[in-house]
């Protein structure tokens, strides 16, 4: 390839650029393991985390699996209601037990984390993917291309995506549920992103160091892969990042309402979902998958903050 | 009675009519106490009346509600216990009077009965009201006058085909039913909601689904469908002719579409209005609330008089073999099933199809287990037997709604151990009963139920086990067991002419067909609900799926 000298020359030539260099991921590390509230955080994530793949391990640690009735630590005469105060918290139920069958809530807040991690990063990863392919070719090749994608989601943001959402899965045969909330839910997610990256896609491509390249005869996919989407980093992490805790509400909202995935696989937004008609008798049933949520959402929404601070600095400096 | 049933339970007005039940706690100050005439009575509900229309309407809820604006040829006592479910005269003088060895039946209305426009009720009218079972519009309820009156096979109701000469009417105060075969229980069909007497000419479409023409102590004043409906007293009924009904307030109101959460949170306070209020069973949640003593006072319950089960479609593979529908039965943990439904306080473990409140019922454990918790090793020996040791794979048809599928789980966990995978097929609660009654798109097992039309195996058994009773759409007989023995059998009850010796034989087949298990039976659920404290003269009729009689429901103190 006889372009690749100049390649090699314009990628030198970034760093130097009006862009200023892109915040580094080192930068980002420290500076967030220095603020108190971020990494608190980011310790809460790495437990939940470390949940959702260790969950089988952990359950059984704890000695009761996620299914596994416990008819002994209910009240049948009064309804079902867990024997013991604090919804049965106990030293063989960590987090006390499911009203009307004695699940463990702990082993089903550990496969809830499952759930809730992997349903959200498969959609931010497939909203990733058709967002910056999609923004990409609308914002570099403009047009009719431009055109066809703007006004598809344009079409796909005007839509009441919740009442779509939930008329799709209501009317979908069971299946995989999983897969299914995860196609759905990008569907209607990728635009947003899309969105930006076309935005910044137009900025980049009349950028001086663009035109180098291709003045350099640089083909369209070098232009893209070498030269725009290493500029569009920035804007991907902190568009994605703070996804995810939307993600997750929206698989805990889907489930609250009865579509999301199907019993008996534990979901937090099944269990707040089953515990409102409890709250008077059994609060912490309410209290312990409702905690796990927020605190997840609140977390990944503070780093995702945190990460967009640094970004935005990074690129002022 | 028809499917419909148990899921939504006594809350929604489940389904089905007939049954009796057993106790309820009753003491002279509560809800038991006398009640006085006038006032307003309050009904709290979560879903409305299907219809009001006495030939669509067809559940416990409807049934029950249809004896305040309708009278038939006979009815239902009105007391606790057995002598609910007896059938006495109402419109008719007698219970009816059979000739030609059972096959005619000849029933002479009272004198001074009026419909509410006070036009006298006839014989043409009664005649009418039964004709319209017949139109295929209108006959979605109560199946017993079609089944069993003579008619011709092109015959569709008033409106479409004119009159129906197998019921003849000799005078205004006489008529005559000739019936295919003889029925020797003909007296408790006549209580059947399609027996109401409709003024000749009228009731077309949805004519009476709006404005009801009422023959019984109330008439329709207000009704917002889906929101509210108001009953007052209709003048031209004549207390003198019914021996049956007490009417004591003035005004029934009934408020539908309320969250479940909000009636049982209402009843708990018992403020204001709601002090004179009654409402469904309670919610599983609001069980252990309800302990305190001024709450117990004013809670009622009872067994509503119908099972739920898990049907076995024989069809499948491998559930044809019946020595793996004996394993099931066997590994069925109906504790885990029973706190799934609400536990002890909301309903009873069932090991026999026919609950507890069906004449000649008998009381056995065909598959036992120490404290009905399942014996998996028992289980497993049947299943090796059957070559299944490594177990299999099975799709449980659930409606989506939180009992039931609460249930399904508890089912699937209980078969576990065997390497039964059960995969839960949630269907659409509108459309659940539809699906499994098609025979193309059943699985291999439902959870259901099923609740007599009156307290008789005759209701019970042979919908649900007769082989010659599959169709292809509307199937009743889930398990779709068509087996040489039972059918013979029940052609054998049928012939018998005395009712208790039938309802004895009814209790033998019970045994016989569970000995093919083609189902499980789960729970005889319960009623348990809370009434307001000026609420008096109420109890649990039998025939209502276990619903307070409101034909006596009353205040204890009208003028508050």
């Amino acid at each position: 390839m006889t372009t690749s000298p100049t390649l090699v020359e314009v990628e030198e030539a970034v760093p130097s650029g009006p862009l200023a260099p892109p915040t580094s991921g080192k930068r980002v590390v420290t500076t967030i393991t220095r603020d108190k509230g971020a990494l608190a955080c980011l310790v809460f994530l790495a437990i939940v985390v470390l949940m959702a793949v260790a969950a089988p391990l952990i359950t059984k640690l704890s000695g009761w699996g996620p299914y596994q009735f416990d008819s002994a630590a209910i009240n049948s005469d009064l309804g079902g209601v867990p024997h013991g105060s604090l919804g049965g918290i106990s030293g063989s139920h960590w987090f006390g037990v499911e009203p009307q069958n004695g699940r463990d809530l702990f082993a089903r807040i550990v496969y809830g984390a499952r759930v809730s991690i992997t349903i959200s990063l498969s959609a931010t990863l497939l909203t990733g993917i058709l967002g910056v392919v999609l923004g990409m070719l609308a914002g570099f090749y403009r047009g009719w291309v431009d055109q066809v994608i703007s006004r598809l989601m344009d079409f796909l943001m005007a839509f009441p995506a919740l009442i779509f959402m939930i008329a799709i899965l209501s009317s979908l045969p069971s299946g995989n549920r999983p897969v299914l909330l995860v196609v759905v839910i990008s569907v209607f997610g990728w635009p947003y992103l899309a969105r930006v990256i076309r935005g910044q896609t137009m900025t980049l491509a009349n950028r001086e160091f663009v035109e180098a390249a291709r003045a350099s005869g640089a083909k369209d996919t070098q232009v893209v892969f070498r030269e725009i989407l290493p500029n569009l980093r920035g804007s991907i992490v902190v568009m994605t990042t703070l996804a995810i805790p939307g993600f997750i509400g929206t698989e805990a909202g889907l489930s609250f309402l009865g579509v999301g995935v199907s019993p008996p696989t534990a979901s937090w937004g099944q269990m707040i979902a089953s515990s409102v008609s409890w709250y008077s008798v059994d609060p912490m049933f309410f209290a312990i998958p409702g905690a796990f949520l927020f605190l997840t959402v609140l977390s990944l929404t503070v780093l995702g903050d945190k990460i967009r601070t640094l970004i935005d600095q990074g690129e002022a400096a | 009675m028809l499917v419909g049933l148990v899921a939504t339970a006594a809350l929604t007005l489940s389904a089905c009519g007939g049954g009796t039940s057993g106790t309820s706690g009753q003491t002279a100050a509560g809800p038991g106490a006398k009640a006085e005439q006038g006032g307003t009575l309050q009904v709290l509900a979560n879903a409305a009346f299907s219809h009001l229309d006495p030939a669509r309407g067809f559940d416990g809820g409807v049934n029950n509600f249809y004896r305040l604006i309708y009278r038939t040829l006979t009815t239902q006592g009105a007391a606790p216990g057995a002598e609910g479910t007896k059938i006495v005269p109402d419109l008719a003088t007698d219970t009816g009077k059979p000739s030609d060895g059972g096959k005619t039946w000849t029933f002479t209305l009272k004198d001074g009965v009026f419909f509410e426009t006070g036009a006298p009720i006839t014989s043409a009218d009664v005649k009418w009201g039964v004709e319209r079972a017949w139109d295929p519009e209108l006959g979605i309820g109560s199946p017993y006058a079609k089944q069993l009156i003579e008619a011709p096979a092109s015959y569709q109701g008033p409106y479409k085909s004119g009159d129906l000469a197998t019921i003849s009417t000799p005078d205004a105060k006489t008529i005559v039913f000739h019936l295919k075969k003889p029925f020797a229980d003909f007296g408790s069909v006549v209580a059947q909601n399609t027996f109401t007497p409709v003024p000749k000419g009228q009731g077309a479409g949805n004519q009476l689904d709006s404005k009801p023409i009422s023959s019984g102590p109330y008439e329709l004043a207000d009704y917002k469908p889906g929101a509210s409906l108001k009953l007052v007293r209709n003048d031209k009924w004549d207390k003198k002719t019914d021996n049956v009904r007490t009417a004591n307030p003035d005004v029934f109101q009934w408020t539908f579409g309320l969250d479940p959460a909000t009636i049982d949170e209402r009843m708990l306070a018992g403020q204001g209005t709601d002090a004179d209020a009654i409402a469904g069973t309670v919610q599983a949640a609001t069980v252990a609330r309800m302990q305190t003593p001024q709450l117990k006072q004013r809670t009622m319950t009872g067994i509503n008089g119908c099972t739920t089960y898990m049907g076995l479609n024989t069809t499948k593979k491998p559930l044809d073999n019946v020595k793996v529908r004996q394993a099931i039965n066997l590994a069925i943990n109906k504790q885990t099933v029973r706190d799934a439904d609400g536990g002890s306080a909301l309903a009873e473990i069932g090991n026999t199809i026919q609950p507890p409140t069906i004449t000649g019922r008998v009381d056995y454990d065909p598959y036992p287990s120490q404290d009905n918790k399942g014996d998996i090793d028992g289980a497993r020996k049947l299943l090796t037997e059957a070559g299944l040791a490594n177990g299999f794979t099975m799709t449980l048809d659930t409606r989506a709604q939180p009992k039931m599928q609460a249930m399904a789980v508890a089912i699937q966990q209980a078969l576990e151990p065997l390497k039964v995978t059960v995969k839960i097929n949630t269907i659409d609660t509108a459309t659940y009963y539809e699906v499994i009654g098609t025979t193309s798109q059943q699985h291999d097992a439902a959870i259901t139920g099923w609740c007599p039309d009156w307290p008789s195996g005759a209701t019970f058994l042979p919908p649900l086990f007769d082989g010659r009773n599959i169709t292809p759409k509307g199937n009743t007989n889930l398990s779709q067991l068509n087996d040489p023995g039972v059918n013979a059998k029940i052609d054998e009850i049928s012939k018998l002419t005395d009712v208790n010796a039938a309802n004895a034989a009814y209790g033998e087949l019970d045994k016989q067909i569970m000995a093919l298990a083609p189902v499980v039976p789960l729970l005889y659920e319960k009623v348990l609900m809370l009434v307001g404290s000026n609420i008096g003269g109420a109890y649990l009729h039998d025939g209502f799926s276990g619903g307070i009689d409101l034909v006596s429901v009353g205040l204890k103190d009208a003028g508050k």
